[in-house]
């Protein structure tokens, strides 16, 4: 129904803008056009890197067009065996936990954002404390270990199940729907739960997209608790545990813990096939293309209807 | 639409159920999972454990951390090397190489006090140690390690932990005679070719003369636009800019102190006359114009690129720490061989032309190394591996390969590769090949080591196949200073027993390390302001940075430091 | 009419009625549908986030990871006594201060200026792609960023040489080498690559506004700025108190990334913040008692900031967190 208000309701006859209108479009226009250029400029950057020839790339200089183009950084960091499975796992952990997520932060918001709830101050407290505080890195690796989420999928889901910043956030935009709506629907004699899977969550929609935005890109981008649980466990390794692997490869080559490193092989003083300045950028377009393209999608629930559309219950 | 919505949400409910249902398999079966997992490499051990005497091996799998992390997470025995060696004991090995943060993967290790079964822990070796984590060598060396015997005899006692146990394998420990390095991978104060070109290739023996030689070139080339000096400062690598004093007084990296060869007195020089004299120097350039300013700024990135541009002059530097550049620069004079004169030459600058010592001695890193853990399925039959490893024919395998495929033997009975064997041996194939998996981190030979047949251990140590990666350009200004090798246009290294000091173990968080955090926050601050001060204002800045310096505990960490050394150089007399 | 303290929620409903206990019992059981959609997670909350908190502990420890609870050599207040007697202590903790604070509020302007001129945009297209377009350099590494940064501000880089053609200076300026501008740079780089990113949140606040509420100013011939302050602001406001206030709890996380990469010798006094600090003397060392010593320093002071920070915007009749 959200979506049907969208599409009726534009308003096609609007009012002849007048001359401070047009003013303020265009200094708009004009605003907006070079924040893209100054926000698109290091995403062309680093594609470029990504797609000049990396010993050519050490000299620098490389804006938004490659001077020697070359997909062998591409080859280099994709060819790796282990980088399909890995993408799997990464998409598995983003659907999963992102569903995961949405839907119970979304129940606890909805417990809270109810005045008459009894525990509902206890409840938030509880949860807003924990923003702050922290264990510390050893005792929540005991924890994860004594829960036997050691070498597990699930501790990519577990932990991080209800984020509280989300939790908050959700709870803001059910406050601030229209209270009549949830009356008309408790007086109708819904239940909570129907109340809440029928009604509240539908109305959501947008911030539920914006949250599983963040949850997305969150666990997509996650690689520490892969490194911290999971890091001799190859069958649950990610896609950017396996990019950071091969940066740190491509490290090796040039760091030098001791003389030995260096030259113990030397010998064959080919050129360097790889170094970490392109690898680096190669891998920030890998893992960003996939959750880029997804955007889309989530977008048309936060732009699409803007100024003109809205909710409406 | 309302039908629409049910059927989403009631889809999101099913899912959320199987989610729901799988965590709590994950819950109570996770422990299951997790155990039998590692049931299974229990077993491959287990499999292992018993009669390795007779017959073919039994195959065994066992487990490596390493906290270099220096390559890719394999087999070995998905290597042709790791191959021949799992045919010869049936052990296979599984690489994990650190990515993140050292100090917090070994933490959570003794923390959960589960380990790999064989760890390299690189910078983190003291807390290791310290928590036990490693099992005694001593008497399994004694029963099954000959060739451990004989290769790290001469070492015993100093890799000797203070209980009198040796805990892990040291990797630089020399074995034959002492072969140089024919490359400057040690610091040098770097000139352009053309520069020399131009001069006459002129002999620069002191700081003065290499100064003037830059600053003379720029003044000629004005049209040029160029840099006469740049300096590295990027985070850890700060270092090249605080080291070159030491050398300038003619002694090698023994990091953040000099050590004195007849009273062993180790002195930090970071506020002595000889750091004065080189920032004065430097301050000195950047009046008159010829020093980069954005030396104190710049990224490794933005340092390396201004090196290949061809308009710095010279810089001081470690070898290895501009390989990616100077590869850059000779790929260019293969092309064309007019460019050569970009590549840098290494030139051994001391204040007043005292007797250089950028080459390394013979040295023994003995804070680095590999141990075997408490956690361990099988000790002994690491061991065995280890022993096996170090014969010397595996040694000639992991380091020059097979005869006939990576390296020829000449009627002599000289080791050399040709020059298709040299083109073949690129990155991917030192994967294939194993090469790069074991080219360290392993109880091996150090670099510098000669074989029994008098060939260098190391390819690259290798005369022959130095003489090789030469172009005629190379060749020729070798020439024009009488040397064969870049090593030879320095001095021959001094015996230090100690060499590197910066090698010696000092404890997480005791005095001498939280010293050297300080003292290096210090001197980053500082530095650039003496630099870039206005001549006038050095004295001044210098003053200030002294009273800063001296709130320092310098007498304790020196005190500590040549105890230190004092303590190796008895236990080398032993 | 929950006007009570910061106390749990049963001891204000205890207080709250004479029959107290059997009334909140009987809420309780009537509410169980919100019971069973909420318990649950506390227990959740409890096992994942306090439970850890033993943690504590060893701040008062020389923590040393290999022994048990039992065997840990007892420190006392040494590792605070570390951390706040350190002459750069103070300094530290301004530059954390003053980049958060700045952080907050150049974060929060940019990012509800741009929702506000984003929603003005009437092409939806035109609005999709700047959207889209600024929210990019999000997804590109501060490793990345920071060699962006830091080669579009060198002496040969693209702003010095705008200058200079301009004539406003003779030679390259070393921004990063002047201490002063650290704060400046850091919030620039921060709004650069989050601003877009941020502006989500609020874009989805807005998709709540009743369209009407437009289409009736517009009758009433209220123009561009009427409207955004009087209908877009308004309507997102909840939102932008209940975020705020969070973030003032924030306050002692400045970030370490930008700064430990952008940070070098020079503006070092200005650039060094308490994580780098952390960092170098704590978890460098392997000193993971003084990395949580810090962490509870942090803790305290982001309750505090929380508390008062919620008082007042309770007593202006705002959006509270809790």
């Amino acid at each position: 129904m959200a979506e049907l208000a969208v599409k009726t309701k534009k308003p096609k006859q609007r009012r002849p803008t007048s001359l401070g209108d047009r003013i303020f479009d265009y200094a708009n226009y004009t605003f907006l056009t070079l924040l893209m250029v100054v926000t698109l400029y290091p995403f062309l950057n680093t594609l470029a890197v990504s797609l000049n020839d990396a010993n050519d790339s050490i000299r620098g200089g490389i804006y938004v067009w490659p001077r020697e183009w070359t997909l062998d950084n591409y080859k280099y960091v994709l060819a790796e065996a282990t980088i399909f499975h890995a993408t799997m796992i990464s998409i598995l952990r983003t659907v999963i936990g992102t569903i995961a997520t949405v839907f119970c932060s979304a129940m606890v918001a909805y417990t809270i954002s109810r005045q008459d709830y009894v525990l509902r101050k206890f409840v938030t407290v509880a949860f807003i404390l924990t923003m702050y505080i922290n264990g510390g890195l050893i005792p929540n690796f005991l924890l994860i270990r004594d829960l036997g989420l050691i070498d597990s999928f699930w501790v990519y889901i577990w932990p991080g199940l209800i984020g509280v910043f989300n939790l908050i956030i959700i709870r803001s935009f059910i406050e601030g729907l229209p209270e009549s709506i949830l009356e008309s629907a408790r007086i109708d004699g819904a239940g909570e739960y129907r109340n809440f899977f029928s009604i509240v969550l539908p109305l959501c929609t947008p911030v539920l997209a914006t949250v599983a935005l963040f949850t997305g890109v969150y666990q997509w981008n996650q690689w520490f608790d892969v490194f911290l649980y999971n890091s001799s466990n190859i069958d649950l390794s990610t896609l950017q545990y396996e990019l950071q692997k091969i940066l740190q490869n491509s490290n090796a080559s040039m760091s030098a813990k001791s003389a030995g490193d260096a030259f113990a092989s030397a010998g064959n003083q080919d050129a360097n096939a790889v170094t970490p300045f392109s690898i680096r950028a190669t891998m920030t377009i890998a893992a960003s293309l996939p959750i880029i393209m997804v955007y889309p999608f989530l977008q048309k629930y936060f732009v699409k209807g803007m100024t003109v559309g809205g909710v409406k219950g | 639409m309302k039908r629409k919505w049910m059927l989403l949400v009631m889809t999101a409910v099913m899912l959320l159920s199987v989610v729901a249902s799988a965590c709590s398999n994950s819950g109570g079966n996770g422990n299951g999972k997790s155990e039998g997992n590692n049931a299974n490499t229990g077993t491959n051990s287990a499999n292992g454990n018993g009669g390795s005497e007779e017959k073919p091996p039994e195959k065994a799998t066992f487990t490596i951390f390493n906290g270099a992390g220096a390559a890719k997470d394999i087999n070995t025995n998905e290597t042709t090397i790791g191959k021949i060696l799992e045919d010869q004991t049936g052990v296979n090995f599984k690489l994990e190489n650190l990515v993140g943060d050292l100090n917090t993967k070994i933490g959570t290790m003794i923390a959960s006090n589960k380990y790999p079964d064989a760890i390299i822990p690189d910078a983190a070796i003291d807390e290791v140690l310290g928590a036990g984590a490693f099992i005694d060598l001593t008497d399994l060396i004694e029963e099954h390690g000959p060739n451990i015997k004989r290769v790290y005899g001469p070492y015993f006692n100093q890799m000797k932990a203070a209980d009198g146990k040796i805990y892990f394998l040291p990797f630089s420990n020399v074995v034959g005679e002492y072969v140089p390095d024919p490359n400057i991978n040690q610091g040098a104060f770097w000139v352009q070719r053309r520069v020399l070109k131009e001069a006459g290739y002129p002999q620069i023996k002191t700081l003065d003369e290499y100064f003037k030689l830059v600053e003379d070139y720029v003044a000629k080339h004005k049209e040029e636009d160029l840099t006469g000096f740049i300096s590295l400062t990027h985070d850890w690598r700060f270092f090249a800019t605080t080291n070159p004093p030491m050398h300038l007084m003619g002694y090698p990296n023994d990091g953040e102190v000099t050590v004195d060869l007849n009273t062993l007195e180790a002195k930090t020089y970071s506020s002595s006359d000889a750091t004065k004299r080189w920032l004065s120097k430097l301050n000195e350039l950047n009046a008159k114009g010829l020093f980069d300013k954005a030396s104190f700024v710049d990224n490794y990135d933005q340092y390396l690129a201004k090196l290949t541009s061809g308009k710095v002059v010279g810089f001081f530097d470690y070898g290895w720490q501009i390989g990616n550049a100077q590869n850059v620069l000779k790929d260019a004079a293969k092309k064309d061989p007019a460019k050569d004169d970009f590549v840098y030459f290494p030139l051994p600058v001391t204040f007043d032309g005292e007797k250089d010592q950028y080459l390394d001695p013979p040295g023994f890193v003995k804070n680095r190394g590999i141990g075997i853990t408490v956690s361990a399925k099988d000790p002994a039959r690491i061991v065995q591996y280890f022993d096996n490893l170090l014969k010397e024919e595996n040694q000639v395998l992991k380091s020059w390969g097979i005869k006939g495929e990576t390296y020829e033997v000449d009627e002599k009975g000289r080791f050399y590769r040709t020059a298709e064997q040299i083109a073949k041996i690129d990155e991917a194939f030192r994967e294939e090949f194993g090469f790069k998996y074991y080219d360290w981190n392993w109880p091996n030979y150090g670099t510098n080591s000669t074989l029994a047949d008098g060939n260098a251990y190391a390819p690259g140590l290798q005369a022959e196949v130095f003489q090789m990666s030469l172009t005629e350009a190379d060749k020729m200004i070798l020439d024009k200073y009488g040397a064969k090798t870049y090593a030879e246009m320095f001095a021959a290294p001094d015996e230090r027993p100690w060499f590197p000091a910066w090698g010696i173990p000092k404890e997480q968080g005791s005095q001498p390390q939280i010293y050297e955090t300080k003292k290096t926050e210090l001197t980053k601050k500082y530095f650039p302001k003496l630099v870039l001060a206005k001549p006038a204002d050095f004295e001044k800045v210098w003053t200030e940075y002294q009273g800063e310096f001296g709130k320092l505990d310098t007498a304790a960490y020196e005190k500590f430091m040549t105890d230190e050394v004092k303590k190796i150089v008895e236990q080398v007399k032993q | 009419m929950e006007n009570n303290t910061v106390s749990a929620a049963s001891s204000s409903a205890r207080s709250k009625k004479p029959a107290g206990l059997p009334r909140f019992f009987r809420l309780l059981f009537q509410q169980r549908a919100l019971v069973v959609m909420s318990v649950p997670f506390l227990i959740w909350l409890f096992i994942f986030k306090y439970l850890p908190l033993w943690g504590w502990t060893i701040a008062f420890q020389k923590y040393k990871p290999a022994l048990g609870f039992w065997d840990q050599e007892w420190a006392g207040f040494e590792h605070f006594r570390f951390l706040f007697a350190d002459e750069r202590f103070l300094r530290v903790l301004r530059n954390t201060l003053a980049m958060s604070g700045i952080n907050l509020v150049l974060g929060f302007v940019t990012a509800i200026v741009l929702a506000l001129l984003l929603n003005e945009v009437r092409k939806v297209m035109f609005k999709r792609i700047v959207q889209t377009i600024s929210y990019l350099p999000h997804f590109i590494s501060w490793v990345v960023a920071a060699g962006i940064i830091q080669s579009t501000l060198s002496p040969d880089g693209i702003i010095n040489e705008l200058l200079e053609k301009s004539n406003f200076i003779q030679e390259g300026i070393l921004f990063l080498g002047i201490p002063e501008y650290f704060w400046g740079i850091f919030g620039a780089g921060t709004v650069w690559k989050d601003v877009g990113w941020n502006t989500i949140v609020y874009l989805a606040a807005m998709t709540m506004i009743d369209p009407a509420q437009y289409e009736a100013a517009e009758m009433d011939g209220a123009g561009r700025f009427k409207r955004m302050w009087h209908i877009t602001l308004p309507g997102i406001k909840p939102v932008i108190v209940v975020l705020l206030i969070m973030n003032i709890g924030y306050l002692m996380e400045s970030g370490f990334e930008p700064q430990y990469l952008l940070g070098n010798g020079m503006n070092i006094d200005y650039s060094e913040n308490l994580d780098i600090f952390v960092l170098k003397y704590g978890i460098a060392q392997g000193n993971f008692s003084l990395s949580i010593a810090a962490g509870m320093f942090k803790t305290v002071v982001s309750f505090i900031l929380l508390f008062i920070a919620n008082n007042i915007s309770k007593r202006l009749g705002e959006a509270r967190l809790y």
